[in-house]
């Protein structure tokens, strides 16, 4: 049945390549609500490919906020925010978002396997099924310890192994722009080794932002953009790494 | 003794009524349990209840003016879903509120309706269902509605799947999880429409409901859900079938509603708890 159908993509086709610059942001001011006060005001940065980069400020600041934006999921109420050559929009196959708190379905009859596997419809549209991607899945599962697990019903799993999953799912998307919204809170040990090791590895091609609140991780990040009075302050700067993004 | 209770089993059989009555329960069980599924799972059974109950004000204003009854309960069924959306869309008011007030106003235009038509008994049928009247022009429409449904729930299964599961997940690949709920709604309401004729607008929520949550506690995947809802819809609609034939004080609607509880009963009993 699907064969015959046409393929619609989610969305228009991205422009390829970025330039060097992986996130842009120029006098951007955003609410958290649309009846809220300004969450920030007149922020400007940017991230360069392949750069490591932490997001830090109080409760409150608008750090989550700052990432919505970013992935298009909060509207900004001006500036410009650039996401390789674009602007942010839902439907960008190469930016992955990971909330502080998922908001997913409880008691959801789906197994883990298969949660991953929805990092593969990013390449899919509509009236396509996808029966491919087996591979790309068992090699995110791996990636993350969770070959055990792949039959387990996702409401059974921990938080820290659910938190893997979703990294998983945005290994298989085969996102360049990882937004993580303090992916440590409430993780063991073992799982923030995990994903440590994967996030900071020489190897890895990718850019990260990270909402933390942890001032011993600071040192492993490549840049620090710290929320403070409303506004976003370039801490420490990296000059990038081009080699990531050979 | 296994004669007689192939003789049983037998006997119905060679009513034409009966048959088509057991063709349409088959059918319309399969299609509202693997409908269920997504609204038990997505927490819309107010919504669905909404949605059955709107069709009493829609039949009877059709058959005022001469007009088709599924037309008039599928107009009502969407106009029902509009006005919720409509009246939700204000920060103010929540959707289960929109939602109470739509399923109110609109029974009670049909209950005003009825009053109209001067003939309570006539409506009868409408409210608690009929699965003896199914007639061959009602299998056709039951049919088509339930190809539609399923057609669209397999075309969509993994977009509604996604939405239904990580709606922020599905807004991000640009999956369009508005979209989707809308979509959901309409095959509710077709689905609605094409059980209305057995189990009456009061009790059709409940075919979408009762076997989709028995579903839920038994299945490990959403297409398992959808099978075990379909095997309890088929079971319950099929056995509730014979007892209002066998005993005719118990109306057809309400045997297959109580005999698609006696699974659910089961499955909770038997089921691991989570």
């Amino acid at each position: 049945m699907f064969a015959l159908l046409p393929t619609l993509p989610y969305a228009s086709p991205e422009k390829p390549g970025c330039g060097g610059i992986a996130i842009l942001a120029t006098t951007l001011t955003a609410r958290a609500r649309a009846d809220g006060p300004a969450a920030f005001r007149d922020a400007s940065f940017e991230i360069p490919c392949g750069c490591r980069a932490a997001l830090i400020g109080p409760n409150g600041s608008g750090k989550s906020t700052l990432l919505r934006v970013l992935a298009g999921l909060t509207p900004a109420e001006s500036g410009t925010v650039l996401i390789g050559d674009s602007s942010p929009r839902t439907g960008r196959r190469h930016i992955a978002y990971l909330s502080q708190r998922p908001h997913l379905t409880a008691y959801f009859p789906l197994k883990l396997r298969r949660l991953v596997q929805m990092g593969t419809y990013a390449h899919h549209g509509w009236l396509e099924e996808c029966f491919h991607g087996d591979h790309a899945v068992d090699l995110a599962l791996e990636r993350m310890g969770l070959t055990d697990l792949a039959d387990r019903a996702v409401h059974t799993l921990s938080g820290g192994q659910l938190q893997r999953g979703l990294i998983a799912r945005a290994i298989v998307q085969g996102a360049e722009i990882l937004l993580l919204d303090e992916p440590y809170a409430a993780l063991d040990q073992s799982s923030r080794e995990i994903i440590d090791r994967f996030l900071f590895s020489q190897r890895q091609h990718f850019t990260v932002l990270m909402a933390t609140h942890d001032p011993a991780d600071l040192a492993r990040f490549d840049r620090v953009l710290e929320m403070r009075n409303h506004t976003v302050i370039t801490q420490k700067a990296c000059e990038g790494h081009d080699h990531r993004h050979a | 003794m296994t004669t007689a209770m192939l003789e049983t089993l037998r006997e119905p059989l060679g009513e034409p009524f009966f048959v088509r009555a057991l063709t349409a329960v088959v059918i319309s069980g399969v299609t509202c349990a693997c409908l269920g599924a997504y609204v038990v799972l997505r927490r819309m059974a107010f919504v669905s209840t909404a949605l059955t109950h709107s069709i009493l004000p829609g039949v009877v204003a059709a058959m005022l003016l001469g007009w088709s009854p599924y037309l008039g309960a599928l107009g009502a069924a969407l106009l029902t879903a509009a006005g919720a959306a409509w009246l939700a869309s204000r920060r103010d008011t929540s959707e289960d509120s929109a939602v109470g007030v739509m399923l109110s106003v609109m029974f009670a235009a049909g209950i005003a309706l009825m009053q109209q038509a001067n003939s309570w008994r006539d409506f009868a049928g409408l409210l608690f269902g009929s699965v003896v009247s199914v007639g061959p022009e009602d299998l056709i429409v039951i049919g088509l509605t339930a190809a539609v449904v399923l057609i669209g729930l397999r075309l969509l299964h993994k977009e509604l799947e996604l939405a239904s599961f990580d709606e922020e997940y599905a807004h991000l690949l640009g999956a369009r999880p508005g979209l989707m709920r809308v979509v959901l709604l309409a095959l509710v309401a077709l689905g609605a429409v094409s059980c209305v004729r057995l189990v009456g607008a009061l009790l059709t929520t409940a075919l979408f409901v009762i076997p989709a949550a028995t579903g839920v506690l038994l299945g490990r995947t959403l297409p398992q859900v959808m099978a075990w809802g379909s095997a309890c819809a088929v079971a319950g609609g099929v056995v509730g079938l014979y007892l209002s034939y066998y005993f005719p004080a118990v109306p057809s609607g309400a045997g297959i509603v109580l005999c698609c509880a006696l699974p659910y009963l089961a499955a909770r009993l038997i089921a691991p708890r989570r």
